[in-house]
């Protein structure tokens, strides 16, 4: 249903066509969700070998309808931001034909009912990042940009492929619900493997959701248009990592076993890994983004952050508040990236926060919105980021307290780095001419982010919980409350609630004795070094780059020279010489001259006539 | 049926015809000769796309087939047909030859011979992988062997032309000369005297080879077949041959031709000496870890388009031999979807390294930079071109790369770690290199003479070469379904 | 009476003479012609044989070669009157390079 109209739009019909194609699209799928329920399946088979077998099919159940959501939600205020944001570029089409083939992959990544499929969703995924990101391919920064990205989710990939392999080699199926089946049969199917195989799977993740140590591709990817870091980087590509987990936390939670030869490391399951990884990204990002310039980095180290807090909940057996923290986060840092685009194209692109200011005034209209998605990113009710951010810290809780005390730290350096943004950024006065003549954006920008407000700021009124608890256990669902009893619902677990509204406070308090009406950033010389190594990222870009170069371009040197004078040359050439010298030898008897060729051969047949006679 | 010839026949013998007819005409018609080599290779490239789509999956026997007695005292058989393993690679064939000749405008001397010799090539691939007769296998083998030595010695291109003539003659005569002593091994050890592919199977099946003999008889198919195919360590040929060989050629070559070897091992080594194939196959594998690893990091380096193609094609046939190399169902069928995968790709690949080297008289890729901007048409080819190269989904490269990886993953999980590293990383990183350098980065506006290929004829070869590639990538199931009963057979498997 | 040794001491002659002219000529011509005489020698020793023995195959021999060496002339003068057009020359020793 939906492939016919987006190949309509990327095929390049005028802007307004792909629009209309995309409202209607939009609309659809709004109506059809909401008639729907239950998981259906549609499936016809895709290619089958042996006992591998593919089916293109497609799952619908509360999960993707609730992705689907988010995906067309987000997108379809974004295809329309674009629509004006893009207007002056000359690749329109391109651009919007990228954008079409993303939203396809993602909604196909929603939908997939089996590994395989998904995977090929997911690279298709990998593909329009990088067309996107590289989408001004003249700079080399941006496609310098989009390779980074393109090979850092590969290398995810990779692991994610030998997961799927080892799976199916374990199961002998790749289709999600069969496999579900058969592990809830028998917990102990994977045998030894199963760490490995969790492990790997969320290899994928890695990639994809950008999280450490592959996270290093997500800032570098904000070189793309604004809208597309919105769409792509921050509300929907990356969180495909965490649906990926969810989609599959069945395998996660098979009986955690290793192979003989890593026996030292059996008490550590494949979920335990997931929530250190969690917790380690979202509180390094957290540091990097405080001492961050760039309006877009900032936000960018602010979605490593949130979606290592989304991780770090799967990793404690919390899928549920992590998609309810992906919905939310989609809205408002959708919105966020929107309002940041907004500021840059009134600021003729400029993105450092230093040389803007007083935004509020020129702008009333976006730095309210920006305002409404900051508040709902630090966790303040009755803002849906407090809701969601409360699950999570309340299923952290349950778990371990180190990593709560973590999530809180994350939360308190949220707070503080979006409100350094904010008050920089917005508050006090124009540090430069152009800040001075910023203009509102146009209509066309405005209404999208309009539109992104509402569930922005009113999502926490639904928890998604019960809908989606069957997915995830035996038990009956539990009863959807009215929205005033889930308002107040976080404070059931008052620790979580407070801790978490405390951590938000402090955060923006500290901002403001800092940030408000400053002139430039006290922090380099109040904590001096500890400020250069948090604004060079840990140095953990330079490191990779040091250790590339030495690793895997020596050795594809060293091979090179091998294959070209060692093989080729020594021993090919050996060879050549050889039989070019024999030649040279045999060449001194053709002379070219009759006669000699005439008396050898009379001399040639003498000789064998006395060998054949007189002999 | 036509006249008591089957279509294959026909396929076969109008490129030979043609090539015979063309050498009485004189010199001076030139145009006449290029116009010729297009519509019969458009005839025959019909036709070709006709017997694929027409070919019946999982029927029994050969289809299309055409046997007629050529020396009765030995029992050689001018004997063709097609079963699952040659009709996509048949097809793939056709059409590759079709976009050969359409990308042969570079050529504006010799055309005579050129076009002779082109047909000829044509027809003795073609005729080489429809053959089922071990006489006429080897024949037609070589004679579009030797059309390829001769069009890159006298149409060749670059200062290491004659260098890469010489080496490329030189290993491939050694590795055909290694190929005919297996060849002749396995008809005397046979016992069955006949040079009847599917008698000699049927015999074989009945009455193997002592395990003795194909202990030595499998590694000389090997070498021979595996030297055909550049597989490592004996790999130096292909690069420098297809970055010095005319555009038309390297596509006829690289696509085409060069998967006779492991067409080979598959039709005959596998199913006639599986005792000395199981000794050996373990030997394949780490083998083709040289092609996936070492020939993926050589390409890394590479600082000309078409060497860096050369090496990522030398790379690729890895994933051949180590889908043969996992002796599954899985895996030599993924085999057989590589080959033809990647006969489309290497043939595009090397039509737009051709067209770009004809522009601007040279590839290297340090001095090309922002080409997407001035060619968007190429330039968009180009990016699919590559990234099919590292395996994305919707091109048929992944689905057989992925099938040979499920496949291997029981007998060598540590190459299919490996392997896949290859597949995923190694690939992406001179793919993206190559794509940074060439399309993206600074448009260079002055001093490059480069035109994009506006006409539709120069698009053609282009557009149906990825058109082919998306049909296969995005429904597998027309070239899978075929070549599924006919792997299960040539592993004698019982038919899925 | 004439007896078979009389007939093959004449066609060693004409053999060596032929052999001789072939090694020693410079002339293009010569040489050609030289090599005719060697292969009429060769048919006189076959038809002797022939008569000799009361058999026709040397004879029959005799016929295929005298055919042969009639197209050979032919093919072969063709060559020479085309290679002196280009050359100006049917010196042997002069034509030593299969180049032009």
């Amino acid at each position: 249903m939906l492939c016919p109209t987006r190949r309509e739009l990327s095929a390049r019909l005028s802007i307004g066509a792909v629009v209309a194609a995309f409202w209607l699209s939009f609309l659809l799928w709004f109506a059809a969700d909401l008639k729907q329920h239950g998981a259906t399946e549609t499936a016809f088979q895709w290619f089958s070998v042996d006992n591998l077998v593919v089916a293109f099919g497609l799952r619908l159940d509360r999960l993707s309808e609730l992705m689907l959501l988010v995906v067309t939600g987000v997108a379809g205020a974004i295809h329309i931001y674009s629509y004006s944001y893009m207007a002056e570029d000359r690749d329109v089409p391109r651009y919007f034909a990228s954008l079409s083939l993303f939203t396809f992959a993602m909604l196909g990544i929603v939908l997939a009912n089996n590994f395989v499929l998904m995977f090929v969703f997911w690279e298709l995924v990998g593909l329009s990042s990088y067309l996107l990101i590289g989408f001004w391919f003249e700079r080399p920064a941006a496609a310098d940009a989009g390779k980074k990205a393109f090979l850092a989710n590969r290398i995810g990939d990779t692991g994610f492929l030998l997961g799927i392999i080892l799976l199916w080699s374990a199961t002998g199926s790749v289709h999600f619900g069969t496999i579900q089946q058969l592990l809830h049969e028998q917990p102990k199917l994977l045998g030894e493997m199963s760490t490995i195989i969790g492990l790997l799977i969320f290899c994928g993740a890695v990639g994809k959701s950008a999280q450490f140590p592959l996270h290093v591709w997500l800032p570098d990817a904000m070189e793309g248009p604004t809208p597309v870091s919105a769409l792509i980087h921050a509300a929907t590509m990356v969180a495909a990592g965490i649906f990926m987990l969810c989609r599959v936390f069945f395998v996660f939670l098979a009986e955690p076993s290793m192979p003989l030869m890593l026996a030292g490391l059996s008490g550590i399951s494949a979920l335990d890994v997931i929530a250190a990884i969690g917790m380690i990204t979202a509180l390094l990002a957290a540091l990097m983004a405080v001492q961050q310039n760039d309006i877009k980095r900032i936000l960018a180290y602010s979605t490593l952050s949130q979606l290592g807090l989304m991780v770090l909940a799967v990793g404690c057996r919390g899928p549920l508040p992590a998609m309810f923290h992906l919905t939310t986060h989609a809205f408002f840092k959708a919105l966020l990236f929107l309002g940041a685009g907004a500021v840059i194209h009134a600021m003729h692109h400029e993105q450092d926060i230093w040389r803007m200011g007083g935004l509020g005034r020129k702008m009333p209209v976006t730095a309210a919105v920006f305002l409404a998605a900051t508040l709902a990113l630090c966790g303040l009710p009755p803002f849906s980021g407090f809701y969601s951010k409360d699950a999570i810290l309340a299923c952290v809780l349950k778990q371990n307290m180190v990593l709560f005390l973590a999530a809180v730290a994350t939360s308190v350096l949220t707070a503080f780095y979006m409100f350094r943004l904010v008050f920089v950024a917005f508050a006090g006065k124009p540090r430069t001419s152009e800040a001075g003549h910023a203009h509102e954006a146009p209509a066309l920008m405005l209404y999208p982010m309009l539109f992104l407000v509402v569930p922005s700021v009113l999502a926490g009124f639904w928890s998604v919980e019960p809908y989606l608890e069957p997915l995830f256990s035996a038990h009956a669902a539990t009863a959807v409350k009215p929205w005033y009893e889930q308002l107040l619902a976080p404070f059931d677990e008052p620790l979580a609630a407070f801790a978490g509204l405390g951590a938000a406070g402090f955060g923006i308090f500290a901002a403001a004795t800092l940030y408000l009406g400053a002139r430039e950033d006290s922090l380099p010389s109040r904590w001096g070094a500890f400020a250069r190594v948090l604004r060079n990222r840990f140095y953990i870009d330079e490191i990779y780059r040091v250790c590339i170069t030495l690793g895997l371009d020596a050795v594809a040197a060293i091979l090179d020279f091998f294959d070209r004078w060692i093989l080729a040359g020594v021993i090919v050439r050996g060879l050549h010489g050889t039989v070019e010298l024999t030649g040279r030898i045999l060449r001194l008897f053709q002379t070219g001259n009759l006669h000699t060729y005439g008396f050898m051969f009379g001399l040639g047949v003498i000789i064998t006539l006395w060998l054949a006679l007189m002999r | 049926m036509f006249f008591g010839l089957s279509i294959l026949t026909i396929i076969i013998l109008l490129p030979l015809l043609a090539a015979l007819v063309l050498a009485f005409v004189p010199r001076e018609r030139g145009v006449l000769f290029h116009g010729v080599a297009l519509v019969v290779t458009g005839v025959v490239m019909v036709l070709g796309a006709g017997l694929f789509w027409q070919f019946q999956p999982g029927a029994k026997g050969l289809q299309f087939e055409q046997s007629w007695i050529w020396v009765a005292g030995l029992d050689i058989r001018f004997h063709l047909g097609l079963d699952g393993l040659n009709s996509g690679l048949l097809f793939m064939g056709t059409l590759v030859a079709f976009a050969a000749a359409c990308a042969s405008w570079e050529i504006r001397e010799r055309t005579k011979e050129f076009y002779i010799l082109l047909l000829v090539m044509t027809g003795g691939i073609l005729g080489a992988f429809a053959a089922q007769d071990l006489f006429f296998f080897y024949v037609f083998h070589e004679l579009a062997l030797i059309p390829t030595f001769l069009m890159i010695g006298i149409w060749g291109r670059g200062e290491r032309k004659n260098y890469a003539t010489f080496q490329i003659t030189l290993y491939l005569v050694v590795g055909s000369l290694i190929l005919l002593v297996g060849l002749l091994g396995l008809y005397w050890q046979a016992g069955a005297r006949t040079f009847d592919l599917v008698e000699l199977a049927a015999h074989l099946r009945a009455r193997p080879i002592p395990v003795a003999a194909q202990a030595w008889i499998f590694p000389l198919l090997l070498f021979g077949f595996g030297i055909l195919v550049s597989l490592w360590p004996f790999h130096t040929w292909a690069p420098l041959g297809y970055a010095s060989a005319p555009t038309s050629t390297a596509m006829l070559h690289a696509g085409v031709l060069k998967k006779f070897g492991v067409y080979g091992l598959i039709r005959i080594a596998l199913p006639m000496v599986p005792e000395g194939a199981r000794h050996w196959l373990p030997v394949i594998a780490f083998l083709c870890l040289g092609n996936i690893l070492y020939c993926g990091l050589v390409a890394v380096r590479q600082k000309d388009l078409n060497l860096l193609i050369g090496n990522s094609s030398v790379a690729h046939m890895g994933f051949i031999f180590l889908g043969i190399a996992s002796g599954s169902l899985l895996g030599v069928t993924g085999a057989v979807v590589i080959m033809v995968a990647h006969g489309l790709l290497a043939a595009l690949a090397f039509a737009l390294s051709g067209y770009l080297h004809q522009q601007l008289g040279s590839l290297q890729m340090d001095a090309m930079s922002g080409l997407l901007r001035r060619v968007p048409f190429l330039g968009t080819v180009l990016l699919l071109t590559l990234m099919a190269g590292c395996g994305l989904p919707g091109f048929p490269n992944f689905i057989g790369e992925s099938l040979v990886l499920f496949g291997v993953w029981k007998p060598f999980p540590l190459v299919t770690i490996l392997a896949a590293w290859g597949a995923l990383v190694i690939a992406a990183v001179y793919m993206l290199r190559a794509i940074r350098k060439i399309l993206h980065g600074p448009v260079i506006e002055q001093g490059l003479a480069l035109e994009d290929a506006r006409n539709p004829w120069r698009k053609l070869p282009f557009a149906l070469l990825l058109g082919a590639l998306l049909l296969l990538g995005c429904y597998p199931r027309l070239l899978v379904d075929q070549v599924k009963p006919q792997a299960a057979a040539v592993l004698r498997l019982p038919s899925p | 009476m004439i007896g078979l040794n009389h007939y093959l001491v004449i066609s060693v002659l004409l053999f060596s003479l032929g052999l001789l002219g072939v090694l020693l000529r410079r002339n293009l011509l010569i040489v050609y012609m030289s090599l005719e005489l060697m292969l009429n020698a060769a048919n006189l020793a076959l038809a002797a044989f022939s008569k000799y023995n009361q058999q026709l195959d040397g004879q029959i021999l005799v016929f295929f070669i005298v055919t042969v060496a009639a197209a050979e002339v032919a093919v072969g003068l063709a060559l020479m009157v085309a290679l002196f057009r280009l050359r100006q020359t049917v010196r042997v020793d002069e034509l030593n390079a299969m180049k032009l």
